[in-house]
């Protein structure tokens, strides 16, 4: 509006001005020609009128966009360095967008379909050990009714189950929820309904289930109708009330659950629902009314404002409350309250150093990247002297030429941060450790590059560009007009590359730091790999039973193993067999025990749980497990013979000094004595690199589980012994499902996942750096080469031998190689103490790491100096001096 | 940009006039944009020539910060034009600058023609 009413008021204007013309005798024609003269430049006038009414961010902001528009026409003139610019900080972002995916797949958006999750609260229990477990039931009602900082507490028991009847059954895993879990999450059904408050009332009144939709998909063929219909979990009919939304899968960081059934089920499908390590509960209130099973995860959503101090303090002291009112002897009650992501069930707990050192890494590549495109900007700066120079001769301030100069880096930050989403997308396939079925569960990890990956992309870049544009910027904007027509004459102009050279040494010594951080990863798999893990897997397959869905009682369930153990025994080249209630390498702490020593006076709040084992005779055989002293179960160790156990080496040694010792000790476990028979050989329980701990055996006959695992060790391959054994269980009985049957190399393949995960980042990393590195050194050498060709004919026409041009240009090149090797040794001295937590039979100063480090850097700088070295060395003197 | 002088003597206006010349001439009553530039010259016996890249600008600002307030109209040739009309705060404004001026004239009158020192 504004804009027509000056234009308007310009044109009335000349039309006066017109009439006076014709009025004082001027012809019509001449008039109008010599009025518009007069007024002098109307667009001008008009714009500058207008822009009268402009608030000050309209008038920057259209600075700023004719400084964009300028910028793009002024890089699309060099492609050569805008494509450089962008592929290199192409990469550097790409590196740290694959570190943000996993960050953001295991802390920022660790529950897929649930809402605001990492919003929630974990309340565990604290062992005096250290060791944070599940809470009771009643401790969980208790606390979800005096509780004053959450809006709401929910509890949910992971199990596995089998869904349904005989040998069709397959298992699948889920969790036994409170009423008000899916309230609180946020999920909905996207058939039927969820769980609800009223499925919350009565032990065993709730025969109800919903499931997830993969399961829905797997197991029912996305069959519509699903609603209504009965399912059998573990032979007990239960009907689908919903399907729930696809993208939810369960609370448990990375873990796909199939199913949730009411927590008041639980007395029921206890008819097979054995949380790992309790004992069998008794039917009709089963585990609900359990103050010392430790059998639910708690998660709370806090209140609006509630932090995370102020819920932890009020839970503590329900804690206290509680344990003053019913003391229970063999459980902390000390809770605490964890933010989710250190909750100790799910991905996060074995892959939190993992990403917190790849974090690191990507930091670290990113300012080699920094520094590489400061030095390119640099350069080109150079260039520019004269353009820069004339803009601050006419009046430019020099804020204002930074400022383009800024912009034009920022305008490369976009593509370079699209050039970033590309290479994570690439690189994140090589994270494939996110499908892979962590034994024996379903995992998964949400590795899109979605909005949020994008968004810190471009943020990113963005702030790299400013960054790196920063300090060029700062330095061409200083240049002044005399300066440079003096240059111009002068053959060594621009000659002073300080820090363009300060710039190269940082890369080096980045670099450095980043190979011999690869180097240290390298070495931690490599011994992890060949890690005495203390069984040796090859040539041992496992299947996974349960007996009770399929009606067992304990004293058939008995026979049944006993009877699968000869008959898998008699089979042609099996060397051993076992049935065991674990396997090694669990990869997350299974549940423990606590234990009371005979004569051993416990200290305050020591923590005596310890995980175990219940094994069949032949276990220690089929793994391979030495034995330290005395002798392994056989078939006297049964119900009829003395209570016995065997202890590992690490745990005799810590309550008797010496294996023989331990011989003839008692241990009480379960609320009975056991003599010690034997002492076997430390192995690792759950992951590679965890330091010796204390673990025990009790014998299969002794201590009934139903759901074992058959260990068989025989000649042939994995599948082929898997197939060989499959008939055999199902001659016992055809009815009976075979959960998983896998090789147990596997299960030490999926131990050493993280490290592979890291390992391979890292050397990505380091090459990327390293080549980085070379083309910074690279440039800097040409350039100082360049910049000397004229100096360099007169040299030579004066009897300069080539070889002193040789090694003029290589020592410059070798004195920055030196000072950033130099750097990055002290700076990988310093920090690589920080990793000891990830490293494993290596040291953290490991001599040969360094020395790898630091011979690839030093081998690149020689390479990267010497090429344009030997160019300047066969220059010809001739055509040198008559360029100028 | 470049100026064609015409023969005649002509002054560039003083920076920071413009505004007091507009304001002054608008004392006499509305005026658009046309005449109060050809005041200007009139007035100063064609001494002074206004460019009309710096009038509008000028008489917007004025606008902007309230000092005269803008109307269209019709002159008296029948033409539609907009008429700036001085207001109370411009009125004001125009007196400041007035004594502004003068005691910028004094003090450079004092340094060109020196009274001799009283003794």
């Amino acid at each position: 509006m504004r804009r027509r009413d000056v234009d308007e008021e310009i044109q009335s204007h000349l039309a006066m001005a017109v009439r006076d013309r014709i009025a004082a005798g001027e012809d019509p024609a001449s008039a109008e020609l010599a009025a518009i003269r007069e007024f002098g430049n109307v667009t001008l006038t008009s714009e500058a009128t207008k822009s009268v009414w402009r608030r000050g961010w309209e008038v920057v902001a259209a600075d700023v966009w004719q400084d964009v528009c300028y910028a793009a026409r002024l890089l699309r003139r060099s492609p050569m360095f805008s494509g450089v610019v962008v592929m290199v900080l192409g990469l550097g972002i790409g590196a740290n967008a694959t570190v943000f995916t996993l960050f953001k797949a295991i802390f920022l958006k660790p529950l897929p379909g649930v809402v605001a999750p990492a919003d929630l609260q974990a309340i565990v229990a604290r062992s005096s050990g250290g060791r944070t477990v599940g809470l009771s039931y009643p401790d969980y009602e208790y606390l979800r009714d005096h509780q004053h900082v959450f809006s709401n507490v929910t509890a949910s028991g992971m199990s596995s189950f089998n869904l349904g009847i005989g040998n069709r059954a397959e298992r699948v895993w889920g969790e036994m929820v409170t009423g008000n879990y899916f309230e609180m999450l946020g999920v909905r059904a996207s058939l039927g309904r969820t769980l609800m408050p009223s499925d919350n009332v009565a032990p065993g009144q709730h025969p109800v289930a919903v499931i997830t939709d993969g399961l829905w998909r797997r197991a029912f063929s996305a069959d519509p109708a699903i609603v209504g219909q009965t399912i059998h979990i573990n032979a007990h009919p239960l009907t689908v009330v919903g399907v729930l939304e696809p993208a939810f899968h369960g609370t448990v960081v990375s873990l796909v659950m199939d199913i949730f059934i009411p927590a008041m089920e639980q007395p029921v499908i206890a008819a097979a629902f054995r949380p790992v390590g309790t004992p069998q509960a008794p039917v009709g209130t089963g585990m609900l009314r359990q103050r010392n099973t430790q059998w639910v995860m708690v998660l709370g959503r806090p209140s609006p404002g509630v932090s995370l101090a102020q819920s932890a303090a009020d839970v503590r002291v329900l804690a206290a409350q509680l344990a003053a009112d019913n003391p229970t002897a063999d459980f902390s009650q000390r809770a605490e309250v964890l933010p989710l992501w250190r909750s100790p069930y799910g991905a996060q707990t074995y892959l939190l150093p993992v990403v917190i050192l790849l974090g690191v890494m990507g930091g670290v590549i990113l300012l080699i990247v920094c520094a590489n495109v400061a030095n390119l900007v640099l350069a080109r700066g150079l260039t520019r002297r004269g353009e820069i120079a004339v803009r601050t001769a006419l009046g430019a301030a020099r804020a204002r030429v930074m400022r383009l100069l800024l912009i034009e880096n920022v305008i490369l930050a976009v593509p370079g941060a699209l050039a970033g989403i590309v290479l994570a997308r690439a690189l994140l396939p090589l994270a494939s450790f996110g499908s892979t079925p962590i034994a024996p569960m379903q995992v998964e990890l949400d590795l899109s590059t979605d909005r949020l990956v994008t968004a810190y992309a471009l943020a990113l870049s963005c702030a790299s560009a400013v960054v790196f544009g920063f300090v060029p910027a700062f330095r061409i904007s200083r240049v002044n007009l005399a300066d440079v027509m003096k240059d111009e004459l002068s053959p060594r102009g621009a000659g002073r590359t300080r820090l363009r050279s300060a710039l190269v040494v940082v890369q080096l010594a980045m670099s450095v730091l980043l190979l011999v951080g690869a180097a240290l990863v390298l070495r931690s798999l490599n011994a992890s790999r060949t890690a005495n893990v203390g069984f040796d897997p090859n040539g041992v397959v496992s299947l996974s039973l349960d007996l009770k869905p399929n009606g067992y009682d304990e004293a058939r369930g008995r026979v049944f193993y006993q009877q699968l153990l000869d008959n898998v025994r008699a089979m042609p080249r099996v060397e051993a067999a076992t049935v065991a209630a674990y396997l090694p390498l669990t990869l997350v702490d299974g549940s423990s025990w606590s234990v009371t020593v005979e004569k051993y006076v416990r200290r305050k709040d020591e923590d005596l749980s310890f995980l175990y084992n219940i094994i069949s005779p032949g276990y220690f055989e089929t793994l391979r497990v030495g034995l330290v002293a005395g002798r392994v179960f056989d078939r006297r160790d049964d119900t009829a013979g003395p209570l016995v156990a065997i202890v590992n080496d690490t745990m005799a040694k810590r309550f008797w000094k010496t294996p023989e010792a331990a011989l003839g000790q008692r241990i009480r476990v379960v609320n009975q004595w056991r003599t010690i028979v034997g002492v076997a050989k430390d192995l690792k329980y759950a992951r590679v690199t965890e330091s010796p701990r204390p673990y025990f055996y009790l014998p299969q006959a002794q201590q009934y589980f139903s759901n074992m695992t058959l260990q068989v060790r025989a000649g042939d391959s994995a599948n082929d012994l898997i197939a060989r054994l499959r008939p055999v269980v199902q001659a016992m009985d055809p009815n009976l499902p075979i959960l998983e049957a896998r090789p147990l190399s596997e299960q030490v393949r999926v131990a050493l996942a993280g490290y592979e995960l890291a390992a391979g980042t890292l050397i990505v990393f380091g090459v990327m750096a390293i080549g980085l590195a070379a083309i910074g050194l690279y440039g800097l050498v040409a350039y100082a080469v360049e910049q000397n060709r004229h100096e360099l004919g007169i040299c030579l026409a004066l009897g300069a031998s080539r070889a002193d041009v040789l090694r003029r240009f290589l020592v410059r090149g070798l004195r920055l190689g030196t000072i950033g090797a130099a750097i990055g040794v002290l700076g990988a001295f310093a920090t690589t103490r920080l990793m000891s937590s990830v490293l494993y039979g290596v040291s953290a100063a490991d001599p040969r790491s360094f020395a790898f480090g630091v011979a690839t850097v030093m081998t690149i700088t020689v390479i990267a100096s010497f090429l344009p070295a030997w160019r300047a060395s066969r220059t010809d003197p001739v055509t040198a001096l008559r360029r100028h | 940009m470049i100026r064609h002088k015409p023969e005649q003597q002509r002054f560039e206006l003083l920076h920071g006039t413009l505004d007091m010349l507009v304001l002054r001439t608008l004392q006499w009553g509305p005026q658009h944009g046309y005449a109060i530039g050809n005041a200007i010259r009139a007035q100063s016996s064609e001494a002074l020539q206004v460019e009309t890249g710096s009038l509008y600008p000028a008489l917007h600002r004025l606008e902007k910060l309230g000092c005269v307030k803008a109307e269209w109209g019709i002159t008296e040739g029948n033409q539609r034009a907009k008429f700036y009309r001085l207001t109370p705060k411009g009125k004001k404004q125009l007196l400041r600058e007035q004594e502004h001026w003068s005691d910028l004239v004094a003090a450079i009158g004092r340094v060109m023609n020196p009274e001799p020192a009283k003794e």
